[in-house]
């Protein structure tokens, strides 16, 4: 009898080993006889114009660990400006942050959605405005700005309140922006002086370019560096934006055979027209988007459409150890320049994609959690003062209400010269990608290739995504 | 009362229920929930199923149309053959040839094996650094001998062949380990008898080494096609969205890329079920063909 009872309780031992492993507070919570108390609200948020925020404005009441995930990783221009500034907030505060930021690619979308699916989130996310945060933001799992005005009422007053995005669910205001976007068009003006071709202007159109790549390829140098196969998004974008004008460029079309459905397919078409003409390289089909700009940056393909976090990546592919500014070579970073992209119809070259498109949310997680809700408040606020901001936006712009005025001492010669580009921006156009997630991107984004090579119709992959798009 | 205790098993059971829950929990409860998901409309990875599709069994239609499917099942097929003969064969050759020489036995096993113990998306990043276009090792090999076209080893008449190589290279030394095992365990007596009648080093791997080996051979086999379902990381890695021209799915990077990649959850768990099957009919198979004979 004895031995029928130790082998149950050694079996019983075995299960609760098992599933303990999958429980946090399983030794904790269950010899705790009451709830954890609340904490006492903060006495007010304020704060918002110092680097001494965290003292004066909502205050934790002992050292807090704050998950937070964003955009700055990789080769996002301010990866290192993020780690930075989150080692500054620890110092000040003695609070620590679990850093799970990661690449702004659909992987890193898609783990976000998931976390928030699976009651996984981060306490503060750097994300998205655009229809990628509709899930969460319908789901009610983060605050809207008011709400957290409610107990805080100087959260981001330092913001220009026009500047800051709706959200496409209701019209709130959920995410505080730090430093817009542009996208626009990297020059390697090495090859362009070899190839006997003139730095574009604020004038170039789509024939100017197809000249310029003629000359370039004969050359014997690649024109564009894009991975189709791979990143065809920057390509997408302007193709569509090109048949379009900044006012309509926003608008989903309702079918392919509207005049926006047509623009779309004109687009599509656009990019296949330069892929026969042998513009872009020879593997575009099967190379990643790291060997085209690798080719950019080693002087073997001419142009590249992206956005303003690559200025950090060229930058870096300039410096002799990426993570240390002192190794820049100042020579070889002199031969990279940032002009327009070709316009064509109505859109002139000066009209770009650019605007606030991310900013800070706090999860409803972290302010249902009275530990962390002071904290999460105190970051956030942090990181959007208006001593930190500039140091994001650099060349870019922020929705700061009083923009400090930037000393160009501070910045490389290709972050001036993206300033001196985005002084001549005629209209700055959200990117339309952005309002059309998920599968009804398939047939033209992955299907990039197929669309090129002829193996599918330009207007079939259009309408296949219209027709996911509006079955959602 | 004493002896009662080993006549006695019903406390076996009571330490079987642990492993029997965690099967259930973590195999048994997705595998039926993934069945019943491939029917349903799911909005997005961990979002909940919240109708039927229209028709319910909608999925499994529209996966006899999809060209991709086909494919995956194609280049799944191809692979199959790729590590019987490339894995098992050349496992044979190799284990044949370390049995037969006097030192360094131990060396060999070793190198032979050792690809095994590095993540295969370690291998697929290295291997994308050889197969590299521009500045790749390949390239640079064949450019220093005079080749004046780089070759994109990427391209779609061409990656099969790319990314089943590293696959290929990565398992040898497994099967090649429980060969020389097999090896091993055919007595010496027999190759000294079978020398004293004048048999040649041949005859001696044809006559005795080969038979002897079959029961091994064929458990060697039946692992690898049962493995080649499995393959993932290291295509998915080299290859990520079936690239170029979505030629190089296999049916578990096809089911990962719609589940992961365009959101079409349900029709990911349509796939996995497919896989299941196809996984469950090709075991049966192989092991009717690679049948053990007993000695």
């Amino acid at each position: 009898m004895k031995k029928r009872i130790i082998a149950a309780l050694l079996a019983g031992l075995m299960v609760v080993s098992v599933t303990a492993c999958g429980n946090d507070n399983s030794a904790g919570s269950a010899g705790s006889e009451a709830p954890a108390q609340e904490a006492a609200p903060a006495e007010s948020a304020g704060g918002s114009d110092s680097k001494e925020a965290p003292a004066e404005t909502a205050q934790p009441s002992g050292p807090v660990e704050l998950t937070v995930t964003t955009t700055f990783a990789g080769e996002d221009g301010n990866a290192q400006n993020y780690k930075n500034a989150v080692k500054a907030w620890e110092e000040q505060t003695g609070n620590t942050v679990v850093d799970t930021s990661a690449t702004a690619d659909e992987t890193f979308k898609m783990r976000v959605a998931t976390d928030f699916e699976t009651g996984s989130e981060p306490d503060v996310l750097f994300f998205f405005n655009g229809a990628d945060a509709n899930s969460f933001i319908e789901a009610g799992k983060v605050l809207s700005i008011d709400e957290i005005r409610a107990e805080y009422p100087e959260y981001a007053t330092n913001m220009n309140e026009d500047l800051i995005p709706d959200s496409l669910v209701d019209g709130k205001k959920y995410a505080i922006p730090v430093n817009g976007y542009w996208e626009a068009m990297f020059v390697n003006t090495e090859i362009l002086e070899a190839a006997g071709v003139e730095m574009p202007g604020e004038n170039y159109t789509m024939d100017m370019f197809k000249a310029d790549c003629e000359k370039i390829k004969a050359a014997g140098y690649t024109p564009i560096a894009a991975a189709l196969g791979n990143i065809p998004h920057y390509w997408w974008e302007f193709a569509i934006f090109n048949n379009q004008s900044p006012d309509t460029h926003l608008e989903i079309p309702e079918s392919v055979e509207d005049a926006n459905g047509q623009a779309w397919v004109s687009g599509m078409n656009d990019i296949k027209e330069l892929y026969e003409l042998g513009y872009f390289p020879d593997n575009t089909l099967s190379a990643t988007d790291d060997e085209t700009f690798a080719m950019f940056t080693d002087g073997k393909a001419a142009f590249l459409i992206d956005g303003s976090w690559k200025v950090g990546g060229i930058v870096g592919a300039c410096q002799s150890d990426p993570e240390d500014p002192s190794t820049l070579d100042t020579d070889k970073l002199a031969k990279f320049d940032v002009t327009y992209v070709p316009g064509k119809g109505s859109r002139k070259a000066t009209d770009l994609i650019g605007g606030l498109s991310s900013g800070y949310y706090i999860t409803r997680k972290a302010w249902d959690d009275p530990d962390k809700r002071a904290a999460a408040v105190n970051f956030v606020e942090y990181m959007t003062s208006d001593e930190v901001v500039p140091a994001f936006a650099q060349h870019a712009a922020s929705a700061l209400k009083n923009a400090p005025v930037v000393d160009p001492a501070e910045f490389n010669e290709l972050q001036l010269r993206a300033i001196e580009m985005m002084a001549g921006v005629t209209t700055l156009t959200g990117a339309v990608q952005d309002l059309f997630q998920g599968d009804c991107r398939v047939s033209t984004f992955d299907g990039m290739p197929e669309i090129v090579t002829g193996k599918v119709d330009a207007a079939d992959a259009v309408a296949e995504g219209l027709d996911a798009y509006h079955n959602q | 009362m004493g002896a009662n205790i080993y006549r006695n098993k019903k406390p076996v059971f009571v330490f079987l229920i642990p492993a029997f829950l965690f099967m259930a929990t973590f195999l048994y409860y997705p595998f039926i929930k993934n069945i019943l998901n491939s029917f349903m409309s799911i909005k997005q990875l961990g979002s909940s199923a919240t109708s039927f599709n229209t028709p319910w069994y909608g999925n499994y239609v529209d996966m006899i149309h999809d060209q991709n499917v086909w494919t995956s099942l194609k280049n799944t097929l191809i692979m199959m053959v790729v590590t019987l003969i490339g894995q098992v064969g050349i496992a044979i050759i190799l284990a044949l040839m370390v049995d037969n020489i006097g030192r360094g036995k131990q060396f060999f096993k070793t190198v032979f094996f050792f690809p095994i113990v590095i993540s295969a998306t370690a291998l697929g990043l290295l291997f994308n650094l050889l197969f590299l276009y521009d500045k790749g090792m390949i390239n640079q090999l064949l450019e220093s001998l005079g080749k004046t076209q780089l070759t994109d080893w990427k391209a779609e008449g061409i990656a099969l062949f790319t990314m089943m190589l590293p696959v290929m290279w990565q398992y040898v030394g497994f099967y090649f380990v429980i060969l020389i095992t097999g090896l091993n365990n055919i007595s010496d007596e027999l190759y000294e008898a079978a020398r004293i009648d004048g048999a040649s080093t041949w005859q001696c791997v044809r006559y005795i080494s080969l038979p002897l080996l079959h029961n091994v051979i064929c458990t060697c086999s039946v692992l690898a096609v049962t493995g080649a379902l499995k393959v993932f990381d290291l295509p998915w890695t080299m290859f990520p969205k079936g690239m170029p021209l979505k030629s190089t799915f296999l049916t578990g990077t096809y089911m990962y890329y719609h589940t992961m990649e365009t959101k079409n959850v349900d029709y990911g768990c349509a796939l996995a079920v497919l896989i299941v099957v196809l996984g469950i009919v090709l075991s049966k198979v192989v092991n009717a063909i690679f049948r053990e004979k007993d000695y």
